[in-house]
């Protein structure tokens, strides 16, 4: 992990971001609209007769491509060629910033436009770029809002979610000096002028990528504003930026994705554009960086082996009850939610995220609206065991002597009853106390302490036994 | 050097993915026989009447408008129409034989044709572009439309409005009735630039969800359904 730039840079789970997880407060804005999005896409999806076929479909293209994932790149990287593209590998974050800088020298690039690219967020690019002397813009609408901001987004369809109108009038007018307006038509109209010249001055543009198709060598890219249309067509150069999972094997797969990610991400039939690119325009350049970065910690791990299939859609963040709660800066990474508490910890190492597969109440629902059925639950329960197996900071020294403890009390007779009594009399004591320490306290600060039953079911099942044989 | 680097890093993935996946394994954990492609929808054939009143339908709800036109002169004068309307004092077109049976029926000064050596800025500065759609999707209201050239992908995405001209056969029932012939132009090894589908003017929902459109790209998307 030396050579990579992956900085947790959020708060750890366990600390104030799960302050409110505790509290009886209402859901933040951030969680009402998550939670609106996840049943107007669940109600969609429900008016097809077909969906569930089409989830178990996607997930078995999704596993053969991923079975077969050295062979795909091979012939994508072909078929990419025979296009006239450029094709670039790279083990990890600090590589793929390098090759990064270095196309950017090449074409003498001092503005870069960039629409949606989770990938680029892994790589801490737009750092990597400003400390180049080279200005990086981010298009998306709500990307743009966060990096005005100097945030990370919190959510991986709608990263300036948490924001209202007011919040982004008053940053438009500090940031881009526009007179304050909390009205959404002005303030997509303000962006849309200033992003504007963003496009026509910029010399590169940078995009993510949604599909790479083995047998055709197509890039897919799906958005709904325009911006990926815009920043992968005007400037001069053009350079994609993919994980190796995202291979799909045949171009007769895409049709059933196309159909689930705009159903799952935003609820819609198809998304507004569809970019089928296949090889650059004549006098245009275009390059694809495909990106490792811990991808095949994930393949070495067969019962996560699923966490791959994931095609970004966000449906598990917005039926997360946790996710809801916490929004995504709480994961301290790229990926939030579900999806990101089992892809991290492979993907920056246990011992920085290990504690993230506990950020879940394994309620089973980002299961059962994954599109490309990932059975996420027993997925973080796999990470979960992982963690406290391997050095993580879930590994806790205390929880390890609470549990051992508890073997041992549960594993006597007389230890049990004994250990029971105490219980029994700790709550007694504890309601008594004006305060709760520690975690006790953030517990009992939203929820009564349960009261012990006045009599035991030992000794009610002594009495039943008693007058049993009495008769 | 570089290319070394990025050489050995290429073999370094690969061999990483095929030590990854010659682990032991449960069984089913890896997929080795292909699966088949879905249908995704069934495939009805309505009649072509159905199709444009679908396509209609569809494209209405994602904000757009279609209009439909007997021949490539009535579709002319209602793209005089739109103009005047739209107070655009000039039409960009890109060059295709429909655009000209279309746009040769309009005063000359009015239509300029787009040619690969049209600048970025030139492209951004036209009120209204003229395209052509290659296929029409009636189940979700979108227009495919092949766009060989930078100036075609930035006629797409550019203008604030944007006029696609197609005809009644080009309909098809959904994406799936229609991926047989994309699939097919995709895997042509001379295909250049990209093949867009387009379902409504651009549009966001990134501040509080509330739906605005014509964030980058056009903020008005009119069909002329010729047929």
């Amino acid at each position: 992990m030396s050579d990579q730039l992956q900085h947790i840079t959020g708060a750890k789970f366990h600390d104030h971001e799960t302050k409110g997880l505790y509290e009886p407060a209402a859901p933040p804005a951030l969680g009402a609209t998550a939670e609106r999005s996840s049943k107007h896409n669940i109600a969609e999806a429900a008016k097809i007769p077909c969906f569930q076929q089409w989830r178990e479909a996607a997930h078995r293209i999704k596993r053969y491509a991923i079975s077969n994932l050295d062979k795909l790149l091979v012939q994508f990287e072909r078929n990419l060629a025979a296009k006239g593209v450029t094709v670039l590998w790279a083990e990890n974050a600090a590589e793929a910033n390098r090759l990064v800088l270095q196309i950017a020298r090449e074409h003498n690039v001092r503005s870069v436009v960039k629409s949606k690219s989770m990938l680029s967020e892994e790589l801490e690019l737009n750092q990597v770029l400003c400390e180049a002397g080279i200005r990086p813009v981010e298009t998306d609408l709500g990307e743009y809002i966060v990096q005005l901001a100097g945030q990370r987004p919190v959510h991986i369809v709608t990263p300036a979610i948490h924001m209202s109108a007011e919040d982004v009038g008053r940053l438009f007018a500090s940031r881009l000096g526009e007179p304050f307006t909390a009205e959404h038509q002005q303030l997509t109209d303000i962006a849309r002028r200033h992003l504007r010249q963003e496009y026509l001055q910029a010399d590169m543009g940078i995009s993510g990528c949604n599909f790479g198709i083995a047998d055709t060598g197509t890039i897919v890219i799906i958005e709904n504003e325009g911006n990926a249309g815009l920043s992968t067509a005007t400037p001069p150069v053009h350079l994609v930026m993919m994980g190796i999972e995202k291979i799909l094997p045949s171009i007769d797969y895409l049709p059933v994705f196309l159909n689930l990610l705009a159903r799952s991400g935003t609820g819609q039939k198809l998304t507004t554009y569809t970019h089928l690119i296949h090889g650059p325009a004549p006098g245009r350049k275009l390059y694809v960086l495909l990106l490792d970065n811990g991808r095949t910690n994930v393949l070495a791990d067969p019962p996560a082996l699923a966490a791959l299939f994931c095609i970004r859609c966000g449906a598990c963040l917005n039926a997360c009850p946790v996710y809801r709660r916490t929004g995504g800066w709480a994961y301290g990474w790229v990926y939030p939610g579900p999806i990101g508490a089992i892809l991290t910890p492979h993907l920056v190492g246990l011992d920085q995220a290990g504690i993230l597969p506990f950020a879940s109440s394994l309620c089973g629902a980002c299961g059962e609206v994954c599109p490309v059925k990932i059975d996420i639950p027993h997925q973080l329960v796999h990470m979960r065991h992982r963690a406290v197996s391997e050095a993580s900071p879930a590994r806790s020294p205390l929880e390890w002597l609470t549990w051992t403890l508890w073997s041992w009390f549960m594993c006597g007779p007389r230890r049990y009853r004994f250990a029971m009594w105490a219980v029994r009399l700790g709550i007694r004591l504890a309601a008594w106390l004006p305060w709760h320490p520690g975690k006790l306290g953030a517990w009992t600060r939203g929820r009564e302490l349960p009261r012990p039953p006045k009599t035991t079911f030992r000794r009610l099942w002594k009495s039943i036994d008693g007058e049993q044989q009495g008769e | 050097m570089a290319s070394n680097r990025a050489s050995n890093s290429r073999e370094a993935i690969l061999q990483r993915i095929r030590n990854a996946l010659a682990k032991p394994r449960p069984p089913g954990n890896l997929l080795l026989e292909r699966p088949a492609a879905p249908e995704v929808w069934p495939r009805n054939d309505p009649p072509a009447e159905d199709l444009a009143k679908r396509f209609q339908d569809e494209l209405a709800a994602v904000h757009g408008q279609t209009i439909r036109c007997r021949t490539p002169e009535d579709a002319a004068r209602q793209l005089h129409d739109l103009a005047t309307a739209g107070g655009w004092p000039i039409l960009a077109a890109i060059d295709a034989p429909l655009a000209r049976q279309v746009c040769n029926c309009l005063p000359a000064e009015t239509i300029a044709w787009v040619t690969d050596d049209w600048s970025k800025q030139q492209i951004a500065a036209v009120p209204a572009g003229v395209l052509v759609a290659d296929l029409l999707l009636a189940d979700t209201g979108s227009c495919v439309i092949r766009c060989p050239t930078a100036a075609a992908r930035l006629m797409c995405y550019l203008p604030p409005a944007c006029v696609v001209l197609a005809r009644l056969e080009q309909l098809r029932e959904h994406l799936p009735a229609a991926w047989g012939e994309i699939a097919t132009a995709c895997a042509d090894p001379n295909a250049r630039g990209e093949w867009v589908i387009v379902t409504g003017p651009s549009r966001t929902a990134d501040i509080e969800k509330i739906l605005i459109l014509g964030v980058h790209g056009p903020k008005r998307l009119v069909v002329l359904l010729i047929g």
